[in-house]
């Protein structure tokens, strides 16, 4: 009785992903009719996704997983095959429920923030929601790294419809060109990775025996040494230890792109022109997070190679402090929540590439609620404020929005880490992975730790202008003295993220954890650790120690003195750059005092510069390439069509002239023609012997 | 004053070269060939007799082997009826050349010609054709 | 002692290539006409030699044929080089060129 019922959780599984898809119909072609323009009808999809991924969850946590393949696209005997299929293991099942949780709580949301505010376009609007819904429920069970593409592909897609959503303004239709055009840029790299795999796998399943990561392992592990083919696979020439680092650098082009690493991050603060609903389901469950998810879908390949590792490890930690810096100068309150969602997914880069999958994991649920509910917070105030965006123009919210302003002030908290918030636990313990897998043998992982623990203080200080700006102190405009009233639809998931961006973080205490001697508080690690074999935290960590060379090393010699020592500093840190917000920022009226940075402040208020060396690199090899392309066109392309029709005017010009009309010549023509048949048939048929 | 023929020679004699040569290659092709012995035909029987018989389908009457003709005896009379009525028609004058054919196949490109007379003389063209007709039959009979 | 069929050929190609130059070099159409006859009866040649090769009268009974074939395309020869003349003034076929492009 219970296997039929896990049985049937699996049968349905795939109405996780279709039912937003049904949404996505009805609020396109019926979403006119409708009396909320469709949101009722995405609300009840993402509703009972949820309920559904839950049930899944629920099914997983009872043992039990699924890897089938449910819809085959093509098959070719003995090469691969291209199919759609579900792989629900801990980790997805965790995701699922992330997403469309968020997803369902961000539907409600719309309610307050596009419907109630007569926005225009609104079946267009939640047509975007439910695909986008689609594409990332799919892309999250999705057993095989085709499949992943092309829910990646379509999730890509979909921001760009959705940040374009406004597309009669100058801004929105570019920001949503540029994310669409950047992330492209790093797909790109994700489909030659993935074309690759397939030529050198046959496969690009992620779990079970024949899965990608199991056979390079064991091609690895059987070759045992540099040079030729390893175990009947195809590599190119490179040792298989070098040419799966490669592999693995072209997928994490498109993992780049999408978590908006360094340098492919420019287009997510510009993404921010799209409804802040959106920005709240890009940033907190969709977009952003499927790049770091790939990561941790495929991490048991990512673990066989200590250079990828690492570089994942220092492009993280570098892009945590280098978006955190540039956070602290904006005025703009979506602009600073962009930026930290930056830094926070370097973060969980830093985690994965320091060995910390539970961690980094951890971070990406914890970031996706107490994002989420500042995304959604964020627009909550602006509903309050008219659609104004800049904290100067705010302050002294707190009383006039206290249900906000606590939510709020819950997800501040957990961004910055301050214990005991979600933030505080997840982002701990991917810098405590990065500190002892330093400290153990690994001393590069260090320098990705010093940024991380350097872009701690930034977050706090950011964090905490943010809320002291927008909430505290005198309204500083007439707007902020009389806010717009805020309906249920937007009270409620502020609620209910509010209390999860507090909670959250306690799946996995692992400071307690150890100080304690509980090895039971950490559920996560748990949860994690159980599944389809090959894709657990052990083997992670075996694959790891063996390829990686990651040994877990501790200050002083003492376990419990490292995890102290690691969560007592970044919890400092994060405090002191808390109160020196507060010192500066606290009074009734704040003074601008980045203003002070001089040249600095202009730099960061111009994001190093990014945007404009990359266009100047875009129009520089463009428009060679493309004056290249033209030439070509205009000469080969053209000429050779312009050179066939020239030759056939010519030559019938010219051939035209043996038609004389005298009929002698014709009957000398004829005559020569018969000579040479003869000659040539009397050549071949040896007449002439 | 009389003429008399003289050699015209000039490039206009060219193509010949062309006729030259085919027939350089005939002759290579031919006489390194061989058939072999001719078979020939008795010497005791009346060749034209059996030509004869041959023409009207009675070969069985005869001794050489051969195919019956009947059928291309009646058509090739039809087709030299066809031809000289052709050749009449052809050779009609233009003032009263309005006859069948001859309209729609001016060689001059088609341009109208002022002479209004036509269509008088279908019945001598008939009694011509028929005059004909009977002549060749008898040429034929003979 | 009969004749090797070959050299009746040979008398054949020479008539036929006879008839081909008087084709190819003549401008006066009625010599174009002469000629035509003359290639016309190297092919009965043809047909004569080789029945008697084979011992088979067809060839000579199909000698019969070309030879009225060829008194009816004398016929229309004429009837068009009447035309000819009279269109062009000149029974010279170099002149015949306006159906040309």
């Amino acid at each position: 009785m219970v296997a039929t019922i896990t049985a049937f959780a699996f049968e349905v599984a795939p109405a996780i992903a279709i039912l937003p898809l049904a949404s996505f119909v009805i609020a396109l072609f019926a979403g006119k009719y409708l009396p909320k323009r469709g949101a009722l009808a995405g609300i009840a999809a993402t509703g009972g996704s949820l309920l559904l991924s839950l049930w899944v969850a629920l099914t997983v946590a009872g043992g039990a997983t699924y890897n089938e393949e449910i819809y085959s696209l093509v098959t070719t005997p003995n090469t691969f095959d291209l199919h759609f299929g579900l792989l629900l293991d801990p980790l997805s099942a965790l995701m699922l429920v992330i997403v469309s949780l968020v997803s369902f709580l961000v539907h409600l949301f719309s309610l307050g923030y596009m419907n109630d505010e007569g926005e225009a376009g609104l079946p267009r609007y939640y047509a975007g929601l439910g695909l986008f819904s689609f594409s990332m429920l799919a892309f999250v069970f999705a057993d095989n790294l085709f499949m992943s593409f092309v829910f990646f592909e379509l999730v890509g897609l979909c921001s760009w419809l959705l940040i374009g959503h406004w597309y009669r303004e100058d801004a929105p239709p570019s920001a949503a060109k540029k994310a669409f055009l950047v992330t492209r840029f790093g797909d790109y790299f994700f489909l030659v990775g993935v074309v690759a795999i397939f030529a050198t796998f046959g496969t690009t399943v992620f779990a079970g025996p024949e899965s990608f990561p199991t056979l390079a392992e064991e091609a690895l592990a059987g070759s045992g040494g540099a040079g030729g083919g390893a175990g009947g696979l195809s590599t190119f020439g490179f040792g298989p230890g070098a040419w799966f680092t490669i592999l693995g650098f072209l997928v994490l082009g498109g993992v780049i792109g999408k978590s908006a690493q360094f340098p492919l991050h420019t287009w997510l603060p510009d993404a921010m022109e799209g409804p802040t609903p959106v920005s709240a389901l890009i940033h907190a469950a969709t977009m952003v997070a499927a790049g770091v998810y790939l990561v941790a879908r495929m991490y048991g390949f990512y673990a066989l190679s200590p250079t990828t590792l690492a570089v994942i490890a220092f492009v993280g930690g570098f892009t945590a402090l280098f978006a955190a810096s540039m956070a602290v100068v904006k005025r703009d309150i979506k602009q600073v929540l962009a930026y930290s969602t930056i830094s926070q997914y370097g973060y969980m880069m830093l985690g994965l590439g320091a060995g910390g999958y539970v961690a980094a994991v951890f971070h990406l649920m914890t970031h996706a609620f107490f994002k989420a509910l500042l995304f959604l917070g964020a627009g909550a105030v602006i509903i309050a404020m008219h659609h104004r965006q800049d904290m100067w123009e705010m302050g002294g919210l707190k009383e006039r929005l206290p249900i906000p302003y606590y939510a709020f002030l819950s997800g501040s908290l957990a961004l910055a880490g301050i214990f005991p918030f979600a933030g505080f636990w997840s982002k701990d313990e991917i810098l405590f992975e990065a500190l002892v897998h330093g400290i153990g043998g690994s001393p590069l992982l260090l320098g990705g730790y010093l940024m991380g623990l350097t872009a701690v203080v930034f977050t706090g200080f950011y964090t905490f202008r943010m809320v002291l700006l927008t909430f505290h102190g005198e309204p500083r405009t007439h707007t902020a003295r009389n806010p717009h009233d805020l309906g249920w639809s937007v009270k409620t998931p502020l609620a209910v993220l509010g209390i999860l961006a507090a909670t959250a973080g306690f799946v996995n205490m692992v400071p307690v954890g150890t100080i304690l001697g509980l090895e039971r508080i950490e559920l996560l690690h748990g949860w994690l650790d159980h599944g389809i074999s090959g894709l657990t935290v052990e083997h992670y960590g075996e694959l790891t120690h063996d390829f990686a060379g990651y040994t877990t090393g501790a200050l002083a010699g003492s376990e419990v003195l490292t995890v102290l020592l690691s969560a007592g500093i970044s919890l400092a840190l994060a405090l002191a750059g808390a109160g020196l917000a507060w010192m500066l920022y606290s009074g009734p009226n704040p003074e601008a005092h980045t203003e002070r940075l001089g040249d600095v402040r202009t730099l960061l208020m111009n994001n190093y510069y990014q945007d404009e060396y990359q266009v100047w690199i875009a129009e520089t090899f463009g428009t060679g390439v493309a004056r290249l392309s033209d030439r070509f066109d205009q000469s080969i392309v053209d000429g050779a069509v312009n050179g066939v029709s020239e030759v056939s005017l010519l030559s019938g010009d010219r051939i035209r002239r043996i038609q004389t009309g005298i009929v002698s010549n014709y009957a000398t023509l004829l005559t020569l023609g018969l000579v040479v048949l003869l000659l040539t048939v009397g050549l071949a048929g040896g007449w002439f012997l | 004053m009389p003429t008399r023929p003289h050699l015209n020679l000039g490039s206009h004699l060219l193509p010949g070269l062309v006729a030259l040569a085919l027939f350089a290659v005939l002759a290579a092709v031919f006489l390194t060939s061989s058939f072999g012995e001719a078979a020939g035909f008795p010497t005791d029987v009346s060749i034209t007799a059996n030509i004869g018989y041959a023409l009207i389908d009675l070969q069985r009457l005869g001794t050489i082997p051969t195919d019956g003709f009947l059928a291309a005896l009646l058509i090739i009379a039809v087709v030299l009826d066809a031809a000289l009525d052709g050749a009449v028609m052809l050779a009609k004058r233009e003032g009263d050349e309005k006859l069948i054919g001859i309209e729609s196949t001016r060689t001059d490109g088609g341009r109208p010609r002022d002479s209004a007379a036509g269509g008088t003389d279908s019945g001598s063209v008939s009694d011509t054709a028929s005059d004909t007709r009977t002549g060749t039959n008898t040429e034929e009979a003979n | 002692m009969a004749v090797a069929v070959q050299y009746y050929l040979l008398l054949s190609a020479a008539m036929f290539c006879i008839g081909l130059l008087g084709i190819l070099t003549r401008r006066n159409a009625l010599f174009l006409l002469m000629s035509v006859e003359l290639m016309l009866n190297a092919a009965n040649i043809n047909l004569v030699a080789f029945s008697l090769q084979y011992g088979n009268l067809t060839g000579q009974v199909f000698s019969l044929f070309v030879t009225a074939l060829a008194a009816a395309e004398v016929a229309l020869g004429i009837g068009i080089l009447l035309v000819l003349y009279r269109n062009f003034g000149d029974v010279d076929i170099t002149k015949a060129t306006t159906l040309r492009w």
